[in-house]
């Protein structure tokens, strides 16, 4: 299954937040969007959820055009995703925020009961989930209590636990400390599928490097280059857009060491994070 | 027909009017609280009350000329409502916030329980006449009749909403309101002091409020301790429709309701033959109300928010 | 087994017994304590139901009576001299529950899409639109009159006549009703309900149509309120539009948040203080309403969260009791 995007563009008011996009995303791989910000990465998440509509083109699953179906619908033919500020079910336990994802999708099967799962059978898959994703210890704490980092992977196992053939995930390591993300980087990595496609949003750059299969950069809402991360990592536009041009980088280079010759700022070597 | 026209006209903008500025009320503490006020109606009640026994107390202290005891009873009373407004917000709503929202709003309720029975024991549960503060005479507008009450109320009610308007577009208290009801977190973090916008909300609003009541009560010469109830949920329907939280809304829903009822009353049993009479009047604006907000879910003037741009997760 | 051990299960048992003696002793009581307690049962039930829809969906309804009025009006001119029908109680009470549903629906269906405060204030407005038309339609429903004189109900051959027959009817319907619901609080639809309270955006991403959803609930609710709307008309054996003012949707909506929300055993001591203060306060003369008020607003700025705290809930009195009866060393 594979979900493609047939350009794309999607205007607020006079804003061009995503012009002309056109992308495809097979199963198998774990696919990075990044770009500085504003440049229409998390537009992107969201039109491909359903909660924006498009304003032209066309977003595919397979055969099936997403765009004009209602968000539930998109989310039953198995595009799930996880959100940029963490959106979990405070008041619910870590296992009821998984239980949640089995709800019988439709009438006939809530009342007849064919095809939904029975009580016996959700909860095993829950708790497979939760030994997973390490989470078994804190199954019954409500989620709300959990410390940050283990609420971000909470999420990130309510997006994977119903085996969704598409998974968008709006930055997972947003909020965390350098540790945490590189277990992040490390679990996304293991979560990676022939049956899957793993589509991230990421500001972290060691992660998008060293997990993505390939990666696209968007800037202004336009794709300014698309590949394997050594491609990307070289691309002298990825590079302006993120830094300015090159005279700038020198610019700013010059500038940096002179400061750190004073003893003040530390630049980071590396991309910019934002 | 035409003069029968603006008859209901004007009648339709006085009560339209009165219910724009109660309706002011609900929609400022709605923008900085998130709170239907449900005790709001009560300080509509309580302007006429109060008013009638600062009026009473002067002249029978000796007064002054009538029209300046009036206008100090006036004054007095918008003072004492919106003083009572603030002390209510003090310490029945404040100690809430943090409880999500409907302690706030059984609060709210109990408080409404707690005025109409305050005034109920204190003067009676029978309806008293209300002394007219401008002598109704009626003067020929157009070849239509209309009264000085009717034009003094709506003279009145406009200065005060345009009064409103500049304060909170022009001032700097008003513009902390406005911030407070754009974002409470992001207000406070700029150094606005919140509380004081809410309490300056608390002022204003219940102090509309009693000046609306007044009007009310001397267009129909009479006040009641039950006054509040109905008329408040109207006020009410008239902010939602206008959209709540936007104070231009309150007013243009206000006047709207006030067009629909009257004009509903005095069309629809002539338009349906017969078969739907004026007591149908309140269903009309009802019915009205679900309309219009099933086709702009936030109300004429409201703000329709993105559900990713939703800041509170829960409705209730 | 030590002795604390079978100390603690004589202690439940004489908790259950006193319960059971209690409710069982209810109908020698004089008549009007009877009735205040029927009343108590069925704001129990009423509560419970809309509880469905402000506590479990995080909706709020504010024109509940409404379905209770539908069910109630059924019973009027199903039962009654009116139109001269005179169906059994019985079947008139499932026609009341329909009744009460589809109404719900008709309710629901267009305007659940609203939010908050909106759907709020809809809800408000078609209550007061279905008194109103009650209080105008006078060829259906004798108008402000009301209809009198409704039928003496039966059930399977009993007499319900007494507010002691009334109160067993009651009993068992409350009972049900707190066990359906607490059924259903558990399964995998009041999870997704509770999920809908805390963020519905996400709820739909998850797959769910959280339109169909909140329809269930209001329609559920609203079929518990027809139903209770049928025993008021059969107890009263009178109906009138005066029975239900947006006041009486409040005063539902005001149990469950006292009691606290989302619990059924919140709601049934919010029944229980919102009934019976009144009462008390009969001495005050007119001074009832004031200091019922007051009562009303020091309780919630004392305890802002319901009289009972969220984790003293059903779930949790069933847990203590089967721990303590099948295995008391772990308690």
């Amino acid at each position: 299954m594979a979900l493609a995007l047939e350009n794309v563009s999607k205007h607020f008011g006079s804003l061009v937040a995503i012009r002309n996009l056109s992308l495809s995303f097979d199963v198998g791989s774990i696919y990075s969007i990044i770009g500085p910000n504003g440049a229409g990465k998390s537009t992107v998440v969201n039109m491909i959820a359903g909660s924006y509509a498009v304003t032209s083109g066309t977003i595919r699953l397979g055969e099936t055009a997403l765009n004009r179906l209602p968000k539930h619908r998109i989310a039953q033919l198995g595009v799930s995703r996880t959100y940029q500020n963490l959106r979990l079910f405070d008041g619910m336990t870590v296992l009821e925020n998984l239980e949640v994802c089995f709800f019988p999708q439709s009438w006939l099967t809530f009342l007849t009961g064919a095809k939904r799962l029975s009580k016996a059978e959700r909860l095993e898959i829950c708790h497979a989930c939760l030994a997973e994703f390490h989470l078994s210890d804190v199954a019954d704490v409500l989620a709300g209590d959990l410390p940050y980092g283990r609420q971000k992977i909470l999420e990130l196992a309510r997006a994977f636990v119903t085996q969704a053939p598409i998974v968008l995930l709006d930055e997972p390591a947003a909020g965390l400390n350098h540790t945490e993300t590189k277990d992040m980087a490390a679990m996304i990595a293991g979560l990676k599928r022939e049956d899957r496609a793993i589509i991230l949003v990421e500001h972290d750059m060691d992660m998008v490097m060293s997990i993505s299969d390939r990666i696209d950069v968007l800037n202004y809402g336009e794709l300014l280059c698309s590949g394997t991360p050594d491609l990307v990592r070289t691309n002298e536009r990825v590079q302006e857009a993120y830094l300015g041009t090159t005279e700038e980088l020198d610019d700013i280079r010059k500038l940096a060491q002179s400061r750190r010759a004073q003893g003040g700022l530390r630049a980071n070597a590396g991309i910019v994070r934002h | 027909m035409f003069d029968y026209f603006l008859q209901q006209l004007i009648f339709a903008l006085a009560i339209g009017a009165i219910y724009g500025l109660i309706a002011l009320g609900y929609t400022m503490v709605y923008g900085v609280m998130r709170l239907i006020n449900f005790a709001h109606g009560e300080f509509f009640m309580l302007g006429p009350y109060i008013y009638t026994f600062l009026f009473s107390g002067l002249v029978g202290l000796g007064g002054l000329a009538p029209v300046l005891d009036s206008a100090i009873a006036i004054v007095a009373s918008f003072v004492i409502v919106g003083l009572l407004g603030v002390a209510i917000e003090r310490f029945a709503y404040r100690p809430l916030r943090a409880y999500g929202r409907l302690a706030p709003m059984l609060s709210a309720l109990g408080m409404s329980i707690v005025l109409q029975s305050a005034v109920r024991v204190t003067v009676g549960p029978q309806p008293v006449h209300f002394p007219a503060i401008v002598p109704s005479t009626p003067i020929d507008a157009l070849g239509g009749m209309v009264t000085t009450v009717q034009l003094g109320i709506l003279i009145a009610a406009v200065l005060l909403m345009v009064g409103l308007t500049l304060f909170v577009n022009g001032t700097r208290l008003g513009i902390w309101i406005r911030a407070a009801s754009e974002s409470w977190t992001t207000s406070s973090l700029l150094g606005i002091r919140v509380n004081r916008a809410v309490s300056l909300v608390f002022f204003i609003g219940p102090g509309l409020g009693a000046m609306a009541g007044i009007m009310y009560a001397s267009y129909y010469g009479i006040m009641q301790p039950t006054m509040g109830s109905v008329i408040g949920l109207k006020a009410f329907t008239a902010a939602i429709l206008g959209g709540i939280g936007s104070i231009p809304g309150a007013m243009l829903g206000g006047f709207l309701l006030g067009a629909i009822e009257v004009f509903g009353t005095a069309f629809l049993p002539i338009l349906s033959f017969g078969y739907i009479g004026t007591e149908y009047r309140d269903v009309f604006a009802f019915a009205v109300l679900i309309l219009v907000l099933l086709f702009k879910p936030a109300g004429l003037l409201g703000e329709t928010v993105s559900e990713e741009t939703t800041v509170a997760k829960k409705d209730y | 087994m030590g002795n604390s051990v079978i100390a603690r299960r004589l202690g439940l048992l004489a908790v259950l017994a006193l319960c059971v003696v209690l409710l069982a002793l209810v109908p020698y009581f004089p008549s009007y304590y009877v009735r205040v307690v029927d009343s108590i049962l069925i704001y129990i039930i009423l509560a419970v139901g809309l509880n469905l829809v402000v506590g479990y969906a995080g909706l709020l309804d504010l024109g509940f009576i409404a379905f209770y009025a539908v069910g109630a009006y059924a019973y009027a001119m199903l039962a009654s001299g009116q139109f001269d029908i005179h169906l059994p109680f019985i079947v008139v009470l499932f026609i009341g529950a329909a009744a009460g549903a589809i109404a719900g629906i008709l309710l629901g269906f267009p305007v659940l899409k609203l939010r908050g405060d909106y759907l709020a204030i809809v809800t408000l407005s078609f209550g007061e639109i279905i008194r109103i038309a009650i209080n105008n339609a006078d060829d259906l429903t004798n108008g402000p009159q009301g209809i009198a004189g409704l039928d003496r109900a039966s059930l399977f051959g009993l007499p319900l006549t007494t507010p002691v027959h009334f109160y067993w009817l009651l009993l068992v319907l409350a009972i049900i009703v707190c066990a359906g619901v607490y059924y259903m609080e558990r399964s995998i639809l009041g999870k997704a309900w509770r999920a809908l309270r805390e963020d519905q955006d996400v709820v739909r991403g998850l797959g769910i149509n959280t339109t169909t959803l909140k329809l269930l609930a209001f329609a559920l609710s609203a079929a518990i309120g027809g139903a209770g709307g049928v025993i008021f008309g059969a107890f009263q054996r009178f109906v009138s539009p005066e029975s239900f003012t947006f006041q009486e949707s409040l005063l539902v909506v005001l149990i469950i948040i006292i009691g606290g929300v989302g619990n059924i055993v919140g709601v049934i001591a919010g029944a229980v203080v919102l009934v019976v203060l009144p009462e008390i306060l009969h001495f005050a003369a007119q001074y009832r309403l004031l200091i019922y008020g007051v009562v009303l607003v020091t309780v919630i700025v004392l305890r802002p969260g319901g009289l009972v705290s969220p984790r003293f809930n059903l779930g949790f009195i069933i847990r203590k009791v089967r721990t303590l009866w099948l295995s008391p060393s772990k308690t």
